[in-house]
């Protein structure tokens, strides 16, 4: 291995530069991406609330905002007339490693002004807590569900919220936190036997041969869930 | 060893009017073997297991342009219960993997099982934590198809080597061919000792440990008893 590629890596580790890191108010020259309507009207509205802004990836306007408030200021820019942003394209999340916060990425676009606006929400690894914007955002259900699932990050006043792509009883933590080795956290063997004792019948929606109604389906999916998680406590 | 050595009194038979003309035999010999075997080997019916880009390449070879219906395998089973050979084509992350192994269980007897590609057979680039590193930890494979993905070629010449296999069984020596131990049916194909042989790193550029931030993991790998139980 080379000096520059391991230097490149060592990079990766310690997270962004300087100039990226959240709170920093210095943004480099002519990246301030307050002439974008809807930054400028953000921090017109929210000023307290607005940690930073910059134009990223050429014309693609980026606000960082406070947790506290990003549900108040994400719901204002869907309803608010001059804003309408319908559109949650996606929601994911970034870890940077070495501590520094994780940031949940919110990726709007708004069908009536053609607005794009990517809004970003620090979270410090102690208080990985944030709101659910489903309420806004039917679209932002699964997106929620995966960002807590590979990042561990909560949503709060999520309706559904459990694992999505790994399995239901995945214990090795979240996949894409940097702080994740690549293999995993348990031997192969170990992965293996957990894999095959999976139930395999959950895969399966059993209720929709016999049952009419969707609300009496997922009744009965609900029911079959947690008759089946007593029987594996049992074995 | 001909039909006439296993039924007394069976074996050509002199008549009139057989499909040689007057006074040819109706009937040929063979051997019950031969017969059961070619009856088998022409008529393997597939079950597709398609995860990914190796599916592609199946499908391929089911279509005009390659056709498997040559060899009697053009009805793909899409349900285990009529299939023959379970042909895995693609990766197998962990979460499907119990999906794999009650697909292979619910075939009957006698089957067979095609690993397709680079990451059925061994993980391929997929040394990560979601993935099987190979199919054989799951199910029994015969035939292993490098590639990634194979071309339809590579899987016709798979397939073929699973007929030179059937060819040369023998109904004597079946059931100590395709014996299956109960008690492993829905267990880890591999012994313990081959799952935990897959934990060391190995030609991983990162050489990263599974330990990490002092987090409490579980590296132990599980024993013997926990695998077999």
């Amino acid at each position: 291995m080379t000096d520059d590629t391991k230097s490149a890596l060592d990079a990766v580790d310690e997270g962004p530069l300087p100039s990226e890191a959240p709170g920093d108010a210095t943004a480099a020259p002519g990246e301030d991406a307050s002439d974008h309507a809807s930054v400028a009207a953000i921090i017109a509205g929210f000023g307290d609330s607005v940690l930073r802004h910059r134009w990223a990836a050429g014309r693609q306007a980026v606000v960082w905002v406070t947790p506290d408030k990003c549900h108040d200021i994400l719901a204002w820019l869907k309803d608010d007339d001059g804003q309408r942003y319908d559109m949650m394209s996606d929601v994911t999340a970034v870890d940077y490693g070495g501590g520094r916060p994780i940031e949940v990425v919110y990726q709007m676009f708004s069908t009536a002004h053609k607005h794009e606006l990517r809004v970003r929400c620090p979270l410090p690894l102690d208080a990985l807590e944030i709101e659910s914007v489903c309420d806004l955002w039917k679209a932002a259900d699964w997106l929620e569900r995966e960002v807590f699932d590979l990042f561990g990050v909560t949503f709060t006043g999520h309706p559904d919220l459990r694992r999505i792509l790994m399995p239901d009883d995945y214990a090795e933590g979240h996949p894409l936190r940097k702080d994740f080795p690549l293999r995993g956290r348990f031997s192969r063997a170990e992965q293996t036997l957990q894999a095959l004792n999976q139930n395999v019948d959950r895969f399966y929606l059993t209720g929709d041969m016999d049952h009419g109604a969707p609300q009496e389906v997922a009744e009965a999916e609900v029911g079959l869930i947690e008759a089946e998680s007593s029987d594996g406590e049992g074995e | 060893m001909g039909l006439s050595d296993v039924l007394p009194g069976a074996g050509p038979t002199k008549t009139t009017g057989g499909i040689f003309g007057s006074g040819s035999p109706t009937f040929l010999t063979s051997k019950v073997d031969a017969i059961i075997n070619w009856g088998r080997l022409n008529s393997l019916w597939p079950m597709p297991f398609g995860t990914a880009c190796c599916a592609i390449e199946m499908m391929a070879s089911a279509a005009s342009n390659y056709d498997l219906a040559r060899f009697g395998m053009e009805r793909m089973s899409f349900s285990p219960r009529q299939a023959d050979v379970l042909i895995c084509a693609g990766r197998v992350p962990y979460k499907l993997a119990p999906v794999l192994r009650r697909v292979w269980d619910q075939m009957p007897q006698p089957k067979w099982c095609i690993s397709m590609g680079a990451c059925a057979s061994s993980g391929g680039v997929f040394d990560v934590y979601s993935m099987v590193q190979g199919i054989d930890t799951i199910v029994p494979v015969d035939v292993y198809i490098p590639g990634c993905p194979p071309r339809p070629e590579g899987l016709i010449y798979g397939l073929m080597m699973i007929q030179e296999k059937i060819r040369q069984e023998s109904l004597t020596r079946h059931f100590e061919h395709r014996a299956e131990d109960p008690a492993l049916v829905a267990r880890p194909k591999a012994g313990p000792e081959e799952l935990v042989g897959l934990t060391g790193p190995f030609g991983n550029s990162t050489q990263q440990e599974r330990l990490s931030d002092g987090v409490a993991v579980k590296v132990e790998s599980a024993s013997t008893d926990d695998l077999l139980s």
